[in-house]
């Protein structure tokens, strides 16, 4: 799966997460470009991600993440090591 | 030193001429020493305290950060939290945990033989604790590297400004700014100045006359009407907003004439429509500080247990910053009251949305506001009563509101107030408080306060003029403590 399905994918889980169809994120979203994303929230869209590619993030990298970008890429190189 | 006391009306001007006199090389020395001034006012010795956890923390920060291994950086890290903490628990908290022990020996017949201790608070202990701690755990995280200037390290802790009631700094906003010359800005001057009145104003008009009516009415609970217990509980919440939002101004339109910006620590919490929201606008640096330091890190380790993880670190969170407040199961019940409000918004956020969208927007949003801000004043009881028996005698007393205003309505002769209380001083009180809410209605409406700054000269003036003369009208007769002092 490259970035770009990486993301399609993502969105959906927030979407999910979010209880809103109308999220649309990119690789530079940060939370508050999204309404609702917030601590609360945070940590069950990290959660759901995990889940969903069956990935576990160490708690330094979901400090770390800074944007959707940074989230992709480090799902990315868990999933293609 | 208070704000509200004619010693800081000396002390702010002659440091903040004596700030922009001096050479930039200088100025971290004149902020440390006029700060050690400020916080000596209140016990001296005290500051031994301050000395001892600026000292552990300053190494702990460097330590941790040249650590070669997680492991040490760990350790570190823990004899910095444990130093600050144990501060924290001696000072604040050895007398209840030792009368609780106390209470749970009687039970079983037995005595405890450890005595109490008899010494004050340290006045803003749990502010600049726990700004400490930031310190510590943001080098820890990776996030800011350690400050090698100790002077400058010490000044963080010690700002006067926010010293003793916030709002609560992180490292990254507040360290450079130590290190930057500060060019004299007259506009920049002006704001912070126009900041600092407008703090006034709350504090000395509009929180001090309120608590004239709610000490007199928590005073003396056996003695007054059911009527005058409830608008006591609402003029809290009114009095406690003005009293602490009072401080933040102040603070941080002194930081502001100076050229430093402290961060916002309230966001017109009245208007919340959540008790989520509402601690979004309330003490937001102590809930931030919450939720990075505490709530994140207990969700992120229960995470898979999905829902039940995020009710468990509310739970825990708000448990503890109640306890943060003061040592006393009141703070504890008043915390736990809102953890279980968080929890249910999170547990119904999806049906609660769901019904915003079959009810109308006028109708669903102010019956939110309404039952939030019902919510916040109730939990207040606990915070505003001296004990939980007191607090409970307050909730015993308040169905008792309706057969008063009937008898009132029939015989037209029970009076409402007795003992202390007089309606003159309530007619007032409530004035003030419809003066607050305009203010504030019409801020949000047309940004009046940004819009002062560009009005004309005689404009300007004349609302400072008047903001002043209504100050001296108004002025409560005593001079209330600022509430947050004591936590």
């Amino acid at each position: 799966m490259n970035q770009e399905q990486l993301l399609k994918e993502v969105n959906e889980i927030f979407k999910d997460v979010l209880d809103n169809e109308d999220v649309v994120i990119n690789f530079d979203t940060v939370a508050s470009d999204v309404d609702d994303w917030d601590s609360l929230n945070h940590i069950q869209l990290i959660a759901a991600i995990e889940k969903a590619f069956r990935i576990k993030f160490t708690s330094t990298e979901i400090y770390q993440f800074k944007n959707v970008g940074e989230m992709i890429s480090s799902i990315n190189s868990k999933l293609n090591p | 030193m208070l704000f509200n006391s004619f010693e800081f009306l000396v002390f702010f001007p002659v440091v903040t001429v004596l700030f922009f006199i001096l050479p930039h090389r200088f100025r971290w020395q004149l902020l440390l020493a006029a700060s050690c001034f400020f916080y000596m006012f209140f016990k001296p010795e005290y500051i031994l305290i301050l000395a001892f956890t600026i000292v552990v923390d300053y190494y702990a920060g460097i330590l941790i950060e040249s650590a070669a291994t997680s492991k040490l950086k760990k350790r570190y890290l823990m004899i910095s939290l444990v130093a600050n903490i144990g501060v924290l628990a001696v000072f604040k908290y050895y007398n209840f945990i030792n009368d609780n022990i106390t209470g749970l020996a009687g039970l079983f017949g037995w005595t405890n033989p450890i005595p109490a201790l008899t010494m004050l608070l340290p006045v803003g202990l749990s502010f600049h604790t726990f700004q400490a701690m930031s310190y510590t755990l943001e080098i820890a995280r990776g996030n800011y590297r350690a400050e090698k200037h100790f002077g400058i390290y010490a000044l963080y802790v010690m700002f006067y400004p926010q010293l003793v009631a916030g709002p609560i700094e992180r490292p990254q906003n507040m360290i450079h700014q130590f290190h930057e010359k500060k060019e004299f800005c007259y506009t920049r001057v002006v704001d912070g100045l126009r900041l600092m009145l407008w703090g006034f104003f709350k504090k000395i008009v509009i929180a001090d006359n309120l608590a004239t009516y709610t000490d007199s009415v928590y005073g003396n609970l056996h003695v007054q009407t059911s009527i005058a217990i409830v608008i006591a509980v609402f003029f809290f919440a009114f009095q406690i907003y003005c009293d602490f939002s009072a401080y933040t101004d102040i603070a941080r339109g002194a930081a502001r004439v100076m050229g430093f910006e402290l961060v916002k620590n309230f966001n017109y919490p009245f208007r919340s429509r959540s008790v989520t929201d509402f601690w979004r606008r309330w003490h937001m640096s102590l809930t931030t500080w919450f939720n990075d330091y505490l709530f994140t890190p207990l969700v992120i380790r229960n995470r898979d247990s999905i829902k039940w993880g995020v009710v468990f670190a509310l739970m825990v969170t708000f448990s503890l910053s109640g306890l943060w407040h003061g040592a006393a199961w009141t703070y504890v019940v008043f915390g736990v009251m809102h953890g279980i409000a968080m929890s249910y918004e999170f547990l119904t956020k999806k049906s609660r949305k769901r019904l915003s969208k079959k009810v109308p927007a006028f109708i669903y949003n102010p019956m939110c506001q309404a039952l939030t801000f019902l919510f916040v004043c109730f939990t207040w009881i606990f915070f505003r009563a001296g004990s939980m028996q007191d607090a409970f005698y307050v909730l015993r007393r308040i169905p008792g509101v309706f057969t008063e205003l009937s008898n009132f309505a029939v015989t037209n002769s029970k009076p409402i107030f007795d003992g202390t209380l007089n309606r003159l001083g309530l007619i007032y009180c409530g004035m003030f408080v419809i003066l607050l809410e305009t203010i504030h209605y019409l801020d949000n409406k047309f940004q009046i306060f940004s819009r002062l700054r560009t009005q004309r000269a005689l404009v300007r003036w004349s609302v400072y003029y008047l903001t002043v003369l209504v100050m001296m009208f108004f002025a409560s007769a005593t001079a209330h403590k600022f509430i947050y002092f004591q936590f």
